[in-house]
C-alpha cells in the first residue's frame, strides 16, 4: 500500500504540473464541446448513411436544400439553392437557381490553395458521383430509378475502366453556370427531401481527384466549419470556415421555438470552434457532462433514474442550471417476421403473437416508460399517422391471444415449431429477447434466441436467413413513404424491406401514394396503408422513442431534432454565464 | 550451437508459422466472419451493389488467390488500405501506436518493477504478517473486474477529486501525459495482484531449494541470498512472463482505450472487427504473430544470458 501511495502522490504531483503546462484556451473564444457516441466513418457525403458520420459531414458539406431550423413540422428551405425550385406542372422537371458567390473551402487541391466558386456543374458532378457504381455509395438508393437516364448512365459506365463524367444525362443538367435542372423518370414528390440529405451535398472534382481513395479523410465543402484533415482520432476539432458565405440565423419560428430567436439575423456560425469528443462509452461522457466539459448530452439509459424524475430534471442537475429537453423521435421499433418463411403467412399466428406481447411492460423495462406505444409503422408527427387509431391486435390480451393461436391451427402452441428470434449481441438486446421469449411462452410459443455480432445480424437480414428479428427504423426524411416502404415488396432484402413482405394489394396502393403530391388525398391513402399493415399484424410494432437531452445553462438555441444534422452552426454559448456557473461544477 | 545460427534458424520458423496464421485468417474470414458488404454498403444495399463490392474487394476470386494475397501481405507487410476508413493501414498503425504505447510502456515498466519488488519483499518475509496481508490484498484486487477499477477510478479520482482528466487524449509529448496517468495507475492496480502472486510463487519455488539452505548454512545474509541467488535463479520464468507481455503492449488496452477515449491500436482493432474491415484485422493479426515469434526468440537468447548452463539447440 505504501508503494501505491507514493506512486499516487508522485503521479498527482506530476499531473498537476503537467496539467498546468497544458495549452491555455483563449477565454474570448467560443468553443462548443459535444459528444459523438460512435466512431466516425469518414467525410464522404455519398457514404453518409449512418447518423453519426452524417452529423459530422453536415458541419462541412452542404446541399441545395435544408430544413428550417426553427419550424415544425419540418419545412424545406433553400440552402445552396437561391430559392425553392420551379416545378413543372407534370411534376417531372425541377429547375434550381443556385446561390452565387459560394466558395469551396480553401485547400491545396485548388490553384494557390484558394477555394473556387461553386457552379451548377458541381452539383451535376456530385450527383453523378453518387450514381457512379465504382464509388459503391451507400446513398445511391435515394436516386435509384428517380432521374431520367441516370440509371442507364450508371449501368453503361459500370464496366468501363474509367467512368465518363462528361457524358450528358437527360435528367441531370447544368443549363448555365448557376442553373441546375433535374428531370424525374416519373413523379416523385419526395425527391426534394433527397436534396436536403448529406448524400447530395456538393463536392469539388479537384479535391476528389487530388485525394483519390483518401478523399473520405480530406473534407472540403462549402459549410460553416473546416477540418483540414481527419485522422480518425477521438477528438475532432473544427474551426470556423473563414470564407463561409453570409448565412443568417432565422428570424421566424414556430410558436414552440419563439424562445430561440435571440440570435435572429446574426451571421452563422455562432461559435468559433467545435470539439467533438468521440466517446463510445456513455459513463465517461456522462461524467464529463456533469463536470461542465460537454455542452449537451443525451441522458444515458443507466443514468436515467438519477437524471430524470417524473419527466423532470433531478434536483442536483437542476441546481447546476442544467435543462432537460424531451422530444419525440421520428422512429419506430418493431419485431418482424421473415415472410420468406411460409409459417408467417398465417395472419392469426402473427396476431396471436402480437396479442401476447405486453408492450407497456417492455416500455417500462427498456425505455424507462418514456416511449409512445406504436400502433403501426408511421410515427406521430408525420402525415399518415392517425393519432386516434388504436391497433386492436396490440397486447396484452392473453385470453384472446390463446384463442387466436388456436384459430391459427396451433392450440396452446401444439404443432408449432420452435421459432428462432435473431438479436444483435448486446446486453439490452439480450434482455429484450428474453422478455419476448417469456411473453410468447405464456401462450405456448417456443422461442429460441440467437444473438450475433452486429455485422452478422445485419448479414442475416440481408441474406434473408433469419425467422424473426427485432429492429428499429429512424426517418431519413419526414414522409410516411420512408416508413411504409419497409413493407414494399420490391424493396425486399437486401433492400430496406428486411421482412420481405410482399403483398400485391399493399404494393399497388403504395405505388399510387408515392406518386401523389402532398395533399389530403395522399394523407388519407397513407393512413389507409398504415392501418392495413397494423390490422394484418405485418410486424409487432413496438414504440416510438423520445430523446431526453440535457443541456448546460450556457448553451443557447438548442433544439432536439432527428433531421437537423447541421444544427451546430445555429448553437451559441453564453461565455459569461459559463464562467459564472463554473463554481457549481 | 552458435548464437547467430540459432537466431537465424528460429527466425526461419517464422515462415511456416506465418503460413499457418494466414490459413487461420483465411478460414475465419471466409467461413466464420460475416460478409463485410452488408456493413460497408448500409441499409439500402442492392444485390448489384453487393456483387460489385465483392468484386472490388476481391471476394469473388478463387480461394487460392485470396489465400495467396494474405500470404503476400504477411511477407511484404504491405497491408494496403482499410476498407472502411480508406486510410493506408500502416498510417493507421503509426497513428495508433503512439497513444497505445504512451500507456502500455510506462505501465509495463512500473508494474513489473513494483510487482517483482513486492514479490521479493514478501518472499523475504514469507509466512509473516506482511506476506499474508499482501497475499490477501492481491487476491482481493484480482477478484475485482477491470471495468470496476475503471469506472470507480474515473468517477472518484477524475470526477470527484478532479485530479485527472476524465477521458481524452492529446498527441505529442508532454500533452498526452495528463490523459495517460489515470489509466496507467488503474492498470497498475489491476495487474499488481496477479503479477505479484505469480512472481511470489516463482521466487518461493527457489527459496526452498537446497542451494539456498546451503548459502544460509554458510552464513550468507538473507538480503544477499534473495538478490544474488534467488532472484538470479528465478529469472527464467520471470523473463518468460515479462517478455511475453511485450507484443500485448503494441496491441493496446481495449477497455482503457474505449473508456478513456484514447485513439490507440486496441480501438482500431475493435472498430475493424465491428465493421468487418478485413485488411485491418489481417494486419493486426499478422503483426501480433510476428511480435510473438520475435519476442520468443529474444526470450530464448536471454535465457542463456541469465543462466549460462542453458544451451541453444
Amino acid at each position: 500500500m505504501k508503494m501505491r501511495n507514493i506512486l499516487l502522490a508522485l503521479s498527482v504531483a506530476a499531473a498537476t504540473v503537467l496539467t498546468g503546462c497544458a495549452k491555455k484556451q483563449d477565454a474570448s473564444e467560443r468553443v462548443l464541446n459535444i459528444v459523438s457516441p460512435a466512431e466516425i466513418k469518414g467525410y464522404d457525403p455519398i457514404m453518409s448513411d449512418d447518423l453519426y458520420s452524417g452529423r459530422e459531414i453536415a458541419k462541412i458539406y452542404e446541399g441545395l436544400l435544408a430544413y428550417h431550423y426553427l419550424k415544425m413540422p419540418y419545412e424545406l428551405i433553400p440552402n445552396l439553392a437561391e430559392a425553392m425550385p420551379e416545378v413543372s406542372k407534370d411534376g417531372i422537371t425541377y429547375t434550381f437557381k443556385i446561390r452565387k458567390g459560394v466558395l469551396f473551402q480553401d485547400d491545396a487541391a485548388f490553384p494557390n490553395g484558394k477555394g473556387r466558386e461553386v457552379e451548377a456543374s458541381d452539383f451535376v458532378y456530385s450527383i453523378k458521383r453518387l450514381a457512379d457504381s465504382k464509388n459503391q455509395a451507400s446513398g445511391w438508393w435515394i436516386l435509384d430509378g428517380k432521374l431520367k437516364g441516370l440509371n442507364e448512365w450508371r449501368d453503361k459506365n459500370a464496366n468501363l475502366p474509367v467512368t465518363n463524367y462528361d457524358e450528358e444525362v437527360e435528367g441531370l443538367k447544368a443549363l448555365d453556370k448557376y442553373t441546375l435542372q433535374f428531370k424525374l423518370a416519373k413523379p416523385f414528390p419526395q425527391f426534394l427531401y433527397s436534396l436536403a440529405m448529406g448524400f447530395t451535398s456538393v463536392v469539388s472534382k479537384e479535391v476528389v481527384a487530388k485525394y483519390g481513395k483518401e478523399f473520405i479523410n480530406h473534407p472540403v465543402g462549402t459549410g460553416p466549419y473546416v477540418l483540414p484533415k481527419f485522422d480518425q482520432g477521438k477528438r475532432i476539432v473544427y474551426t470556423k470556415n473563414p470564407t463561409f458565405r453570409e448565412k443568417l440565423y432565422p428570424s421566424d419560428a414556430s410558436p414552440e421555438y419563439q424562445n430561440l430567436l435571440g440570435d435572429a439575423g446574426k451571421k452563422l456560425p455562432l461559435v468559433d470552434k467545435v470539439i467533438v469528443h468521440v466517446m463510445v462509452e456513455s459513463q465517461p461522457a456522462w461524467l464529463k457532462f456533469n463536470k461542465g466539459e460537454i455542452d449537451y448530452f443525451g441522458v444515458p439509459k443507466d443514468n436515467f433514474a438519477t437524471a430524470v424524475k417524473d419527466n423532470k430534471i433531478s434536483g442536483e442537475l437542476a441546481d447546476k442550471g442544467i435543462v432537460l429537453t424531451i422530444s419525440p423521435q421520428l422512429d419506430v421499433t418493431y419485431t418482424s417476421f421473415n415472410y420468406d418463411n411460409k409459417l408467417f403467412h398465417n395472419t392469426n399466428l402473427r396476431r396471436a403473437m402480437y396479442l401476447a406481447y405486453d408492450e407497456a411492460k417492455a416500455n417500462e423495462l427498456f425505455y424507462n416508460n418514456t416511449a409512445f406505444p406504436a400502433q403501426s409503422i408511421v410515427p406521430p408527427g408525420i402525415a399518415g399517422n392517425d393519432p386516434a387509431y388504436k391497433n386492436q391486435w396490440k397486447g396484452p390480451n392473453i385470453e384472446l391471444a390463446k384463442k387466436t393461436l388456436a384459430a391459427a391451427g396451433y392450440p396452446e402452441g401444439k404443432g408449432l415449431p420452435e421459432i428462432v428470434y435473431d438479436i444483435p449481441d448486446s446486453t439490452t438486446s439480450r434482455q429484450m429477447g428474453e422478455y419476448f421469449q417469456k411473453q410468447m411462452e405464456q401462450i405456448g410459443i417456443k422461442i429460441k434466441i440467437s444473438a450475433s455480432p452486429w455485422p452478422e445480424f445485419q448479414a442475416k437480414l440481408k441474406k434473408r436467413s433469419g425467422q424473426m428479428f427485432g429492429i428499429a427504423w429512424g426517418a431519413d426524411y419526414p414522409d410516411a413513404e420512408n416508413f411504409l416502404q419497409l413493407f414494399y415488396g420490391p424493396n425486399s432484402a437486401p433492400g430496406a424491406n428486411s421482412s420481405n413482405y410482399n403483398d400485391p394489394k399493399f404494393n399497388k396502393e403504395f405505388e399510387q401514394a408515392v406518386m401523389m403530391q402532398d395533399s389530403p388525398a395522399r394523407t388519407a391513402l397513407y393512413v389507409k396503408l398504415n392501418k392495413y399493415i397494423a390490422e394484418e399484424a405485418v410486424s409487432l410494432f413496438g414504440v416510438h422513442r423520445q430523446a431526453y437531452t440535457l443541456q448546460q445553462s450556457w448553451l443557447r438555441n438548442y433544439r432536439a431534432s432527428d433531421l437537423h444534422h447541421d444544427n451546430v452552426q445555429y448553437l451559441n454559448l453564453d461565455t459569461a454565464k459559463k464562467e459564472e456557473m463554473a463554481k457549481k461544477f | 550451437m552458435n548464437l547467430y545460427s540459432y537466431i537465424l534458424r528460429r527466425l526461419l520458423y517464422v515462415v511456416p508459422v506465418l503460413l499457418g496464421v494466414c490459413l487461420i485468417i483465411f478460414v475465419i474470414f471466409n467461413v466464420v466472419a460475416p460478409d463485410p458488404a452488408f456493413i460497408l454498403l448500409g441499409k439500402h444495399a442492392t444485390h448489384e451493389q453487393i456483387a460489385q463490392l465483392h468484386h472490388e474487394l476481391g471476394m469473388d476470386r478463387p480461394f487460392w488467390e485470396q489465400y495467396l494475397s494474405i500470404v503476400r501481405s504477411a511477407f511484404t507487410f504491405d497491408f494496403g488500405y482499410s476498407w472502411s476508413s480508406k486510410q493506408q493501414i500502416w498510417e493507421m498503425i503509426k497513428a495508433g501506436a503512439g497513444p497505445s504505447l504512451s500507456i502500455t510502456i510506462p505501465l509495463f515498466i512500473i508494474v513489473n518493477i513494483v510487482s517483482i519488488s513486492t514479490a521479493l519483499l514478501v518472499s523475504f518475509y514469507r509466512g509473516k504478517m506482511l506476506d499474508k496481508t499482501v497475499l490477501i490484498l492481491s487476491i482481493a484486487m484480482m477478484s475485482i473486474p477491470s471495468l470496476a477499477y475503471i469506472l470507480f477510478g474515473q468517477w472518484y479520482f477524475a470526477y470527484t477529486l478532479g485530479w485527472f482528466e476524465i477521458s481524452g487524449y492529446e498527441a505529442g509529448f508532454p500533452n498526452f501525459i495528463p490523459y495517460t496517468i489515470l489509466p496507467v495507475l488503474l492498470y497498475i492496480a489491476i495487474s499488481w495482484g496477479p503479477d505479484t502472486r505469480f512472481y511470489r510463487s516463482v521466487i518461493l519455488d527457489e527459496v526452498y531449494q537446497d542451494y539456498v539452505r546451503t548459502a544460509r548454512a554458510k552464513g550468507v545474509g538473507e538480503l544477499s541470498i534473495m538478490f544474488k541467488h534467488v532472484l538470479k535463479n528465478a529469472m527464467i520464468p520471470i523473463l518468460t512472463y515479462v517478455i511475453i507481455q511485450i507484443p500485448f503492449l503494441i496491441l493496446g488496452l481495449l477497455l482503457a482505450e474505449a473508456f478513456f477515449s484514447i485513439p490507440g491500436l486496441g480501438g482500431i482493432t475493435i472498430k475493424a472487427i465491428n465493421t468487418s474491415d478485413f485488411p485491418v484485422i489481417k494486419a493486426m493479426t499478422i503483426l501480433s504473430a510476428v511480435g510473438f515469434i520475435i519476442f520468443g526468440v529474444i526470450t530464448d537468447v536471454l535465457y542463456t544470458v541469465v543462466d549460462p548452463r542453458m544451451r541453444l539447440k
